[in-house]
């Protein structure tokens, strides 16, 4: 059917411009997730369900060469339902984003059960399967999940500024002017690029066991991109973000940084244009010293130690994908409890302090805890969820999390850090009689296992009799992760987290924000350099 | 699940809607309905598991409108989208978002105008769009069983692993425009991936298999071949660092490719200044053996589409031909940018592609389709190990990425299965997995290229969007470097 001009007329009055849905709508629809996941239980062969229904309001703007690139408001709402159900209960999962004109309880009501009656019938099916398979596969088991205590909280998003009272032209401005300001630096710039996001989540947990958790935060990140190349030179490439948890104060210094987007932009630009001018970094084939400061360490700490210490890496679940950990081989066969650094380092995941890994609750209703991974050395635990806690014998930790309440939780990392020490960084670089410091992760490759790894850094310095001398561009550092563990021998007291908003995992793969940071380490690794 | 016709009438109502408006110069409205289907796998022998460990979906559906304003005397551009509201009331909403959103962008040239006809018709599965709960379930155990079958016959049962997932993509989409472009497209796309282990031996091994139809779609092959490849590979040996000849199997080109080459040939790296073949159009960049082309008309491939999500016809893309540089794979909007600085790019490669879907709530960004890689004077698979004579078959590699940034070149990644020693033209003894790590730069591998093989298969790797029609390649002087001395 083709509509009239006099109906789109009257369609165009009716239509506020800013989207109906708006995080408050979590308020009118919480009894009526509470009785769709009651029912759930109530279906045959039921032994657990969990919805997740989640708002996000999100605002961002993009530019580059100082020209703009567009921008825009959006809200969405999207949930995520869990059954675990049949004779050998097995998992089923549906999730699905939802219009504007589906939000009253009436429609969400229909749409979740509709949800519920897919997610049911999965799992169904698969536990019937899996009890056939039983013979050829002995090891498949009926789910079970570890004993967590219920909970009905509510948490509110921190902020001082609140994102939803940012004007789109101040976003848009904000972007035009850095990326045009970098671009202007020099003429070796070749391109500049900044794009800007912030808005408020809000996700309602509830459960069959009477769990139901309504959590908020807000998120604001700017990204800078920069490519910056002498006349018939390689060209240098630097991307970096600020971000935390909090509103648009953030962009004004509010950050690990504590620093403005604009400077952090612009220091990022004069950065890679020194580096156009600098030697390229020669590889080593024999280990030397390195310090590394505390933005390589996020990156180190993120692929070395918060990969590996993910349970459900550990239980093989990742094997096609994101791999295994080389913790772990089997019950009989690990690094629990043994030496796999050195005594000097400590190493845990905590949500429960500031940083892009911060929350309450995991997605599984879980309170997320402290997790040592690393005490003195000696391998002490896994980050896990429910079902992976209950295989290991471990308690629940909360580190279950999922990038968009219609994906499916997996084990995420938090703010996982490597714990602060005691040395002066100065002291640590004025230590080294030859040797190199490493600033600033960029760009990593790890082994299957994470045995091994290759991490570039922005920009490497040579250190004579403990000085920094020599600048150098493309290099990185090599090792064995153990080796390189092991050898640490100083640790520094200038401990910070950073933003990482980028870590891959899963099938389909989920984009997720979490924290990762550390101190100035000093330890062996080869230097990498360009090939 | 909505219906294409209700996508084509609210994209043609849509542009009823606009071209009513007064300060309307152009418009493109793009309507999408997708689902995502994951049967993950994960089956271990020695720990508690579910062999399926969860059948799961995500599905979406909504509105992507782009609007020309006239604003004084500039124009102005605005994106609006809506999601779950396929109807002309989402339209008008999606409009006045892109009103609100408008800002004034002076690279934008034009939206794109139609262009020849479309090659594929009703291409699609009606058997996919309509598959049960219960035989996706299904599927998944099939894979599971092809594996766990293969190791009870060769009488391995302990310490097995495996993994991976199947797959099942459901897309319709529906596209009008001022300037006359009028289209949709349904496509289904079947993949699994399936790797198995026996771990306590170190090995891995790698199944495949993809489709755009349920009937020849065999996830219990893919099973199969994984746990062949694996109990093939027991008793693998460490290599010392040096340079090596190499053959690199289908999924370490498919790996290259999607991670390295094909992002280094798109016109947005180019607009960046990010890709090592800057201003190297025209000139030798590869061994004249290496021809390479995007190729979205492809029957049975899973990267084939009818038209882009610009609404332009899939077609071929010519990108290196004999080892020269002649093409970059291109939208509508960076083709138009940047055609004073090249010569313009058919821009048939504008995709929406976000979650496994045709996203309404994105612009089109440059995504490839099917990517093939020809050979000049092509030989068979088994002649390439004759070729290198001494060296490696690189079956697998993981996590490969641009270590220095894209316009460098150098590049990283791991050996993790499927590979062995080759001596005298012939496969020797197996490799270790995870005791090697590729270091290069994509350049030399390019240019060493010293042989293609002429069987093709279609390949795709963990995280990519693209099909790659990958044959065996050999390549001489590849520098290796022996690592995880600590893993006995």
């Amino acid at each position: 059917m083709r509509y009239t001009a006099l109906c789109i007329i009257l369609l165009l009055r009716r239509i506020p411009i800013a989207s109906r849905i708006k995080v408050e709508l979590i308020d009118t629809l919480k009894e009526t997730v509470t009785k769709v996941v009651q029912h759930a239980g109530s279906l045959k062969n039921c032994k657990y369900a969990d919805i997740r229904l989640g708002i996000h309001e999100t605002k961002y703007a993009n530019a580059e060469d100082g020209k703009a690139k567009g921008m825009g408001e959006d809200a969405s709402i999207s949930f995520g339902i869990r059954v675990l159900a049949g004779e050998m209960s097995a998992w089923g999962y549906y999730g699905q984003s939802i219009g504007e004109g589906e939000t009253n309880p009436k429609s969400i009501h229909k749409v979740l059960t509709l949800g519920i009656k897919k997610a049911y019938a999965r799992a169904v099916a698969n536990a019937n399967k899996k009890a056939e398979f039983k013979s050829l596969a002995p090891s498949l088991t009926a789910v079970s999940l570890a004993r967590i205590d219920i909970c009905n909280d509510i948490i509110n998003a921190v902020y001082d500024e609140d994102p939803r009272n940012v004007s789109l032209k101040d976003i848009l401005t904000i972007c035009t002017k850095i990326s045009g300001d970098m671009r202007s630096i020099c003429k070796d710039v070749q391109y500049a690029h900044i794009n800007v996001h912030t808005g408020i989540n809000r996700e309602l947990f509830c459960s069959t066991e009477g769990s139901c958790i309504d959590q908020s935060y807000t998120l604001t990140q700017g990204m800078v991109s920069v490519v910056a190349q002498k006349p018939g030179g390689i060209p240098e490439v630097c991307y970096d973000y600020v971000g935390d948890l909090r509103g648009w104060e953030v962009l004004k210094g509010k950050n690990v940084y504590k620093q403005s987007f604009g400077d952090f932009a612009l220091l990022r630009t004069r950065e890679t244009l020194e580096l156009t001018e600098a030697e390229f970094l020669p590889a080593t084939t024999e280990p030397v010293v390195v310090v590394t400061n505390p933005h390589f360490n996020a990156l180190l700490a993120h692929e070395i130690v918060g990969h590996p210490t993910e349970a459900d890496r550990v239980l093989k679940l990742e094997t096609a994908y994101a791999g295994r950990s080389w913790l772990f081989r089997d019950f009989q066969d690990n690094e629990l409890g043994k030496q796999i650094a050195s005594p000097l380092l400590t190493a845990y995941s905590d949500p429960s302090i500031h940083g892009y890994g911060h929350f309450k609750y995991d997605m599984e209703g879980t309170p997320g805890k402290r997790v040592n991974l690393i005490e003195n050395g000696i391998l002490r635990g896994f980050m896990n969820g429910r079902e992976y806690a209950a295989i290991l014998g471990h308690p629940p930790n909360g580190s279950m999390r999922a990038t968009k309440p219609h994906y499916v939780p997996i084990v995420r990392m938090t703010n996982t850090i490597f714990a602060n020490g005691n040395k002066n960084p100065e002291e640590i670089i004025a230590e080294v009689k030859e040797g190199y410091y490493i600033v600033n992760h960029r760009i990593p490759s790890i082994s299957e296992s994470r045995e091994n790894f290759r991490i570039s850094a922005q920009k490497v310095f040579r250190i004579e009799n403990g000085k920094i001398t020599k600048l150098y561009r493309q290099g990185g550092i090599t090792a064995d992760s153990k080796d390189f563990l092991m050898n640490i021998d100083a640790v520094g007291n200038d401990f910070e987290v950073f933003p990482i908003p980028n870590c891959g995992k899963g099938q389909p793969m989920q984009v997720m924000r979490v924290g990762n940071g550390g101190p100035t380490l000093r330890s062996m690794a080869r230097l990498t350099g360009h090939q | 699940m909505i219906g294409l016709e209700t996508l084509r009438d609210c994209v043609r109502n849509g542009i009823d809607f606009v071209k009513k408006q007064k300060d309307v110069i152009d418009a493109e409205i793009f309507a999408s309905w997708n689902e995502h289907i994951t049967v993950r796998l994960n089956y271990t022998s020695d720990i508690p598991c579910n062999g399926v460990h969860e059948p799961k979906s995500t599905q979406f559906s909504g509105i992507g409108l782009f609007v020309v304003f006239k604003a004084g005397k500039e124009i102005k551009v605005g994106f609006g989208s809506v999601p779950n509201n396929v109807t002309t009331k989402g339209v008008v909403e999606a409009f006045q978002k892109a009103r609100k959103n408008k800002v004034y962008d002076p690279d934008f040239k034009s939206i794109p105008v139609p262009m020849e006809k479309p090659v594929l018709e009703n291409y699609h599965d009606p058997a996919v769009m309509d598959i049960s709960d219960e035989a996706i379930v299904d599927l998944g155990w099939r894979g599971l069983k092809g594996a766990l079958i293969e190791y009870n016959q060769k009488h391995f049962d302990k310490s097995i692993i495996v993994g991976g997932d199947i797959t099942v993509i459901k897309q319709r989409m529906a596209i009008a425009s001022t300037k006359g472009i009028d289209d949709f497209d349904e496509s289904t796309v079947l993949t699994t991936n399936i790797t198995s282990m026996i771990e306590n031996e170190r090995v891995k091994g790698t199944g495949w298999n993809t489709s755009t139809h349920l009937a020849s779609f065999d996830t219990e092959e893919a099973g199969r071949a994984s746990a062949e490849s694996a109990i093939k590979t027991i008793g693998g040996e460490r290599i010392s660092s040096g340079t090596y000849n190499v053959v690199f199997g289908r999924q370490p080109v498919t790996d290259l490719f999607t991670n390295i080459v094909i992002p280094a040939l798109s016109l947005s790296s180019v607009n960046s200044s990010d890709t090592p073949f800057m201003g190297k159009l025209g000139k030798k960049i590869a061994s004249e053996l290496l021809t390479v082309y995007d190729d979205g008309t492809i029957k049975g491939a899973v990267g084939s589409k009818k038209i882009s999500c610009e609404g332009i016809p899939t077609g071929r893309t010519d990108i290196i031909h004999n080892g020269f540089l002649v093409g970059f794979l291109a939208n509508n909007y960076l083709s138009r940018k940047l055609q004073n600085v090249f010569v313009s790019f058919p821009p048939r490669n504008g995709f929406r592609y976000h979650n496994g879907g045709r996203n309404h709530n994105i612009q089109p960004r440059i995504c490839p389709t099917n990517v093939v890689i020809e050979g000049k004077d092509e030989v068979p698979s088994h002649s390439l190990l004759s070729k290198i004579n001494d060296g490696i078959y690189i079956g697998r590699i993981w996590y490969t990425y641009p270590i220095n940034g894209l316009a460098a070149g150098d590049f990283t990644s791991t050996i993790i299965a499927d590979s062995y020693l080759v001596k005298g033209g012939k496969i020797d003894k197996p490799l270790k997995p995870n005791t090697v790590r590729i270091n290069n730069n994509i350049a030399d591998i390019l240019n060493n290229i010293i042989a293609v093989s002429k069987d093709k298969k279609q390949t795709i790797v963990w995280g990519g969007e693209e099909v790659v029609l990958a044959p065996e390649i050999a390549v001489q002087g590849v520098k290796l470097d022996s690592i995880s001395g600590f893993i006995s």
